[in-house]
């Protein structure tokens, strides 16, 4: 009698993960225009009026490309500390505490040299997204606490503690009662390249290739490899696993948190709970379509906030801004399945 | 008296090319101890998970209790009675003792189950409430769960697997009298697997050896066989090519002085004031039987267990306070018993894991090189002729037999001064353990210190120039290779000095 097994292949095609995410993308269009159906709306009505709103023109394209800014940026720091098997789900949090740090510093410190001070804000922001994921770093590397669960909860602590401050210290005597701190000044805005896309995705394009040279072609990125690979393997290699697993953490707490600091610097210039619309929770989706890579983070990241944008202006013909996360979603969940496949085969085998 | 419970005729077994067992005949007496002696390998737990219904025999017969079974599956062993005590045990951590107990449909004391547990409890001298959670437990105390286990679910027939592999010496005892009330009182009979002459002694009244996958010796009576004539049936004669010993030897390499590693789980010291050292151009074969201490010495002389007294000298310089790779700097290279998970990280691509020795001399600062990894790669694969074809797949893609050339490339590449491989060639086949025993011979003769931790005692014999061996954790016995046999050392291996 012979059965069927599961074997992984010898040999996987380089660019298999992107195949998937394009099936991935395909079922997930195919998902949304069944929803549309139902709904008596035009599929192909929807989906031309969401891309010419998102990319149709230079102010729609960098409207979406802003919104890809805090997506690829979380979904790098995700990326990172993946390298280390280690999943940060508390990107979201760490958005909000490096937008926290900035205001902090803005309101404490004053240089007159405004681009000397705007550095300063985004290397704040950066500290601040590291500092939201040190404990969950201190508890995973002393004790072994998961740190799916710190991550995750880490983010409602630190939205507690922006309603906080919005509501109580930082609160803005101008916004009637609207819960938000006061505006930082124009000096430190992030000037913009063309359109309304903000010089944030220039540092955004810096860091996916610094990125991807830390993960692909540095000696940290190959012990954190090895690290993740097998704790022991590590020991017997002399490499400090823990120590990695610690600065990986640090790192993409730290991506997280500048990408909180660019939205605050570029769009929403005060501190208020609407710093992050869900983009470190976005951002586990988009890390994890491409598999991880920087590049991959990068280009999901562009279409993910074109996603977003179309799906805001389509509320205005009627239809829920919902089907844009259903797009998302089902991507994901297409893009994973799709994956499988082209990792592993089905085998026949003698039974022994 | 002597009424044959279980009988088992001609039963054979293969995986792939394996012949894993090979007609083997086996039976049982009712209400008697039985022990099952073989090295690893040699095809006692393929046996057993035969009986249990896990594997299906491709050839054969199996009688119980007069009744011929011919598809014998879990579910039928169990209706029957047959039951076995895995060495990693089968508990639920986080259920209480009597949830586990009481787990299974088979339980015949559903509503006695007061009156059996504490029944039971003397018998086994367990002193903990039913209500207790198995994580609670130490190790011994869950061991015998499970074998109340079976008792609860009506086994007649009951397997151990390895049963004192986790027991300290007084638990061992304790063990001991718990299987004779129950085969006394229960009429049980009970199956003991070992690798360990002291224990089948004690413990059992009829013992089988398995060797290879067959039977080589049926029922003989504990209290008149003798312990040197179960040595030669389990060890079996010495068959391995001859490697020239006329190698020359240099100064000392390797010297370990007043190694101690103390126990805090009981029993034992792991390690027990070991002074060992090794000359260039020399091989020192460690046997033993696994656990007595093997895997903390090579961990200790290779840096990665760092708690011990004593004093480690590499090339005349003190390293027992260094790191691992400070020790590699001085050219000491690992092999680690277990390739996949230590020696080679699973799920990193082979390129990786091919430069896990050295990756630093591929760095310049920050950064690292991958030309330079591809191109030690290639220098490994040509070297070492090991069969991949794509450097980015994963290491697990490669064979058995390539990954450990991988790894044993990697490590001796640089021509070390010092090895420590460990089970070098344990479930390889007959060609790759003879291409890897000619570069542990070439290794030998280019001058590097050897130290060979094996089970096999052919290997051993083949290419120590001397021979230790470990015995919880002391060197009980040291032999020229000249002057050692299967039977000395084997009963040295056994806790024996004559």
């Amino acid at each position: 009698m012979n059965k069927y097994i599961l074997s992984k292949k010898t040999v996987v095609n380089d660019l298999a993960t992107f195949y998937s995410f394009l099936i991935g993308l395909f079922i997930a269009v195919c998902i949304g225009s069944i929803i549309l159906l139902i709904q008596d709306q035009n599929p192909l009505n929807v989906f031309s009026l969401m891309l010419k709103l998102s990319v149709g023109s230079i102010n729609s394209l960098s409207g979406s490309l802003n919104k890809a800014i805090p997506l690829i940026l979380a979904g790098l720091g995700i990326s990172i500390m993946n390298s280390v098997k280690l999943w940060n789900i508390g990107a979201e949090g760490q958005i909000f505490l490096g937008a926290i740090a900035v205001n902090l510093i803005y309101i404490n410190i004053n240089i007159s040299n405004s681009n000397l001070f705007i550095f300063i804000l985004l290397i704040s922001g950066f500290i601040g997204g590291s500092v939201c994921i040190l404990l969950p770093a201190v508890t995973k590397v002393v004790f072994g606490v998961n740190e799916i669960i710190t991550t995750l909860l880490t983010n409602y602590v630190v939205i507690g503690l922006t309603i906080y401050l919005v509501n109580g210290p930082w609160k803005d005597p101008k916004s009637l009662n609207f819960p938000a701190a006061a505006y930082v000044s124009k000096e430190v805005y992030l000037p913009t390249i063309f359109g309304k896309l903000s010089s944030g995705f220039l540092i955004c394009i810096l860091f996916v290739f610094g990125a991807h040279y830390l993960k692909e072609k540095s000696v940290f990125g190959y012990e954190m490899r090895i690290a993740g690979g097998s704790a022991m393997t590590a020991v017997y290699a002399g490499i400090n696993a823990k120590q990695k697993a610690f600065y990986a953490m640090l790192i993409g707490g730290g991506f997280a948190g500048l990408a909180g600091a660019i939205e605050l610097l570029s769009q929403t210039h005060r501190v208020s709970p609407g710093i992050s619309q869900g983009f470190g929770y976005t951002a586990i989706i988009v890390a994890a379509i491409t598999g991880m890579r920087p590049i991959g983070i990068f280009l999901v990241g562009c279409l993910f906030g074109a996603l977003t944008i179309g799906g805001a202006v389509i509320q205005t013909i009627g239809v829920s801004s919902y089907i844009a996360e259903i797009i998302q979603a089902s991507t994901l969940i297409g893009a994973l399945i799709a994956q499988f496949f082209f990792t592993y085969q089905i085998k026949e085998v003698e039974d022994a | 008296m002597n009424q044959k419970i279980l009988e088992a005729k001609n039963i054979s077994k293969s995986f792939g090319k394996v012949q894993a067992l090979n007609d083997v005949d086996f039976y049982l007496y009712k209400g008697k101890i039985h022990g099952l002696l073989g090295e690893n390998g040699a095809g006692k737990s393929s046996l057993m998970n035969i009986f249990s219904g896990i594997y299906q025999p491709e050839k054969g017969s199996i009688i119980f209790d007069g009744e011929k079974q011919n598809k014998l599956n879990p579910d039928l062993a169990a209706k029957l009675g047959i039951g076995m005590v895995h060495q990693e045990f089968r508990l639920i951590e986080n259920f209480s003792i009597k949830d586990n107990l009481t787990l299974s449909k088979a339980n015949i004391y559903i509503n006695d189950f007061e009156d059996a547990f504490y029944k039971y409890s003397e018998i086994f001298s367990l002193s903990v409430s039913s209500d207790s959670l198995i994580s609670q437990l130490s190790v011994g105390e869950k061991q015998k769960i499970e074998i109340m286990k079976l008792i609860f679910n009506n086994n007649k027939i009951m397997l151990l697997d390895e049963p004192t592999a986790v027991l300290t010496p007084q638990e061992t005892n304790q063990l001991k009298k718990s299987l004779e009330t129950l085969t006394k009182e229960d009429e049980k009979t009970i199956v003991f697997i070992t690798h360990k002459l002291k224990e089948i002694k004690e413990f059992t009244e009829t013992i089988f050896v398995m060797k290879n996958g067959q039977m080589v010796a049926e029922d003989l009576k504990t209290e008149s066989v003798n312990d040197k004539e179960l040595i030669t049936l389990m060890m079996g004669e010495i068959s391995s090519s001859v490697v020239d010993k006329n190698n020359k030897k240099g100064e000392i390499k390797l010297e370990v002085q007043n190694i101690s590693v103390e126990n805090n789980i009981g029993g034992f010291n792991n390690l027990n004031d070991i002074n060992l050292n090794i000359k260039s151009g020399e091989i020192l074969g460690v046997a033993g039987v696994s656990g007595n201490g093997q895997v903390e010495l090579a961990n200790i002389i290779s840096g990665i267990q760092s708690n011990f007294d004593g004093k480690i000298t590499i090339n005349g310089q003190d390293v027992s306070q260094k790191g691992v790779k400070a020790r590699k700097k001085l050219n000491l290279s690992y092999i680690p018993e277990n390739r996949l998970g230590v020696g080679l990280a699973p799920g990193v691509s082979i390129l990786d894991n091919s430069v896990v020795r050295e990756y630093f001399s591929a760095s310049y600062g920050p950064h690292l090189s991958s030309n330079k990894m591809v191109n030690y790669l290639n220098l490994l694969v040509k070297e070492f002729s090991i069969k991949t074809d794509e450097p980015k797949a994963e290491i697990s893609t490669l064979s058995g037999g390539n990954m450990q050339k991988l790894l044993m490339g990697r490590e001796l590449i640089s021509n070390p001064e010092v090895i420590i491989a460990a089970q070098p060639t344990r479930g390889l086949d007959v060609s790759a353990v003879e291409a890897l025993h000619e570069l542990i011979v070439k290794q030998r003769d280019n001058g590097s210190a050897i130290m060979l931790i094996s089970e096999d005692l052919d290997e051993l014999f083949k290419l120590s120039d001397r021979l230790i061996v470990l015995y919880e954790g002391k060197i009980i016995k040291e032999f020229n290779i000249n002057e050692a046999d299967t039977k000395n050392v084997g009963l040295a291996m056994a806790g024996v000095i004559e």
